[in-house]
């Protein structure tokens, strides 16, 4: 669905965001940027957005070169929606309705069209009857999700979200991760960065690891056992599923084979074992 | 911040801001109207009472609200009373204190009307009853822009604030003049930052040059508006005929 062709970025102060990055994303799936701080996975997923240009190398949605004209980019936003880290930096309007019908006005809707795609965005995000709140007496969960309600009522075919889960507590994650497997069960491309890998083990269908400015490697969630040195040299230790799994196959507690994707699945593993006395000496 | 709160909290906030708009104005025409002190006084009490009465905003928020526009016209009107006197310096003057009352009510009946509108209109609402009276839409977005940027730079002094408290930073005069002129400076960085994050995630949702948002649908507006009428009808007929007959 969308291509990065050697994209390179350099920023203003000479810095470099992204250096000779290739990627791939596949439509109709759940992406997850894994890479330390720096890594340039913000300044990727700007460029996907389109609000940062290549100073090299090139991207292609569907097949076709971005057209960052006028019309190319209202087109891209329209079809690739971005949801920011820090959700005070993203909503300028009093009113949640007014902040969420800001993206459908910007796409020359009617009204109704308009009020229909607010109501069914702050539906999907769990925030109905929220529509005349005053942004600023929000929790910071509650913005972060009137923030995708923002982007949702744009009707996107890509979401993507810069450390969705960065700030919340393990409640908001849950309805967090929730709402994301609505969105990607819709058909809905989900391309998210994080630093939680374990979320990114449970949750993606394709994880892609990035390294100053470049992407290292790129794997089916499943197969990514296979590239734990890539995962290092992100920045990332292997998940804790998957590391615990390894030891208890290794001392024949479990049988081998696929490696559990969270630790709930790893203890239903466990409990599925047949309970047995424990013999011989604890030797301390 | 107690404005905000009063407009979210009281029970007009549903009602539509052209109402509300249509009384308030009716307020400050029948205070230029009317004559007499105690037309005036009448005036100005029934705008209150609408607002504490009416929309139930609390008396305490009303006070702290109007303790500075009246501070400033209880100045005013004092030092209307002294005049200079014939020999040099000043003199007492109580024969102007029936005019001076007169002006006296007359600005506390508009600023009770203008009370009466803010205190029950949320800022977006004022907006939108603004953008239908065809005010430009650049001053409309600064305004919006502005209103909201306020809590969120509100936030950040008060974490910023709070930081510097945590270590030590405000312990003496001395130190808390340096934390506040150190945290002033940080905060027109973080004016740029944020209006440049703005300006980004504005893009990032195909801006097209100006905020356009949904406006608020007010469902019972026709009713309202045609209460506020008759209200505001009833205030006029009084300074009317107070004008007339007084």
């Amino acid at each position: 669905m969308i291509e990065l062709d050697a994209v390179s970025h350099t920023f203003a102060d000479g810095s470099a965001g992204l250096s000779g990055c290739s990627l791939a994303l596949a439509g109709g799936r759940r992406h997850a940027l894994l890479g330390a701080n720096g890594a340039g996975k913000t300044t990727l997923l700007q460029h996907l957005n389109g609000l940062l240009r290549p100073s090299a190398g090139h991207l292609r949605w569907r097949g076709n070169s971005y057209d960052y004209g006028r019309a190319g980019l209202t087109d891209l936003r329209r079809r690739v929606g971005l949801v920011f880290q820090n959700p005070d930096r993203q909503l300028f309007s009093a009113l949640v309705e007014e902040d969420v019908s800001f993206g459908p006005l910007n796409l020359g809707l009617d009204d109704a069209t308009v009020r229909a795609r607010v109501a069914s965005a702050l539906d999907a995000v769990g925030l109905g009857g929220f529509g005349r709140r005053p942004v600023h007496q929000l929790s910071f969960g509650q913005k972060k999700r009137v923030c995708i309600a923002g982007v949702l009522a744009m009707e996107p075919e890509v979401l993507l979200l810069d450390e969705p889960m960065a700030g919340l507590d393990a409640p908001m994650q849950a309805e967090l991760e929730a709402l994301l497997d609505r969105l990607a069960a819709r058909g809905v491309t989900i391309v998210l960065s994080t630093h939680d890998i374990d979320f990114a083990w449970r949750w993606a269908d394709d994880i892609h690891m990035m390294a100053a400015g470049r992407c290292i490697a790129s794997t089916p969630a499943h197969q990514l056992p296979s590239q734990l040195d890539a995962l290092r040299a992100a920045g990332q230790r292997p998940p804790l599923a998957l590391a615990l799994h390894a030891e208890l196959v290794a001392r024949e507690v479990l049988p081998a084979g696929a490696a559990p994707r969270s630790m709930d699945a790893l203890l239903a593993a466990l409990r599925a074992l047949p309970a047995t006395e424990l013999s011989g000496e604890i030797q301390l | 911040m107690r404005i905000d709160a009063a407009a979210y909290a009281c029970r007009w906030q549903g009602v539509a801001p052209s109402a509300k708009g249509l009384f308030a104005l009716a307020g400050i025409a029948a205070a230029w109207l009317a004559r007499s002190p105690a037309a005036l006084g009448m005036l100005a009490l029934l705008s209150m009472l609408a607002t504490l009465a009416g929309a139930r905003v609390p008396l305490r928020t009303y006070l702290a609200v109007a303790m500075a526009p009246l501070g400033f016209l209880s100045l005013s009107c004092l030092t209307m009373l002294v005049t200079p006197a014939a020999g040099g310096g000043w003199q007492w003057t109580p024969a102007l204190f029936p005019a001076v009352a007169g002006i006296a009510l007359r600005s506390l009946a508009v600023l009770a009307a203008v009370l009466g509108l803010v205190l029950t209109t949320p800022m977006p609402d004022l907006l939108l009853l603004l953008r239908r009276l065809r005010v430009p839409e650049l001053l409309l977005d600064m305004m919006a822009l502005c209103y909201r940027m306020l809590f969120v730079l509100r936030q950040a002094w008060d974490e910023g604030s709070t930081a510097q408290a945590a270590r030590l930073g405000h312990g003496g005069w001395r130190q808390s003049w340096r934390s506040t002129g150190l945290l002033a400076g940080q905060m027109a960085v973080q004016v740029w930052q944020r209006a440049s994050a703005l300006q980004m995630a504005a893009d990032a949702r195909a801006w097209q040059g100006s905020l356009r948002f949904l406006p608020a649908s007010f469902p019972d507006a026709r009713r309202q508006v045609a209460l506020a009428l008759l209200a505001g009808a009833v205030l006029l007929a009084m300074a009317v005929c107070d004008h007339v007959w007084g």
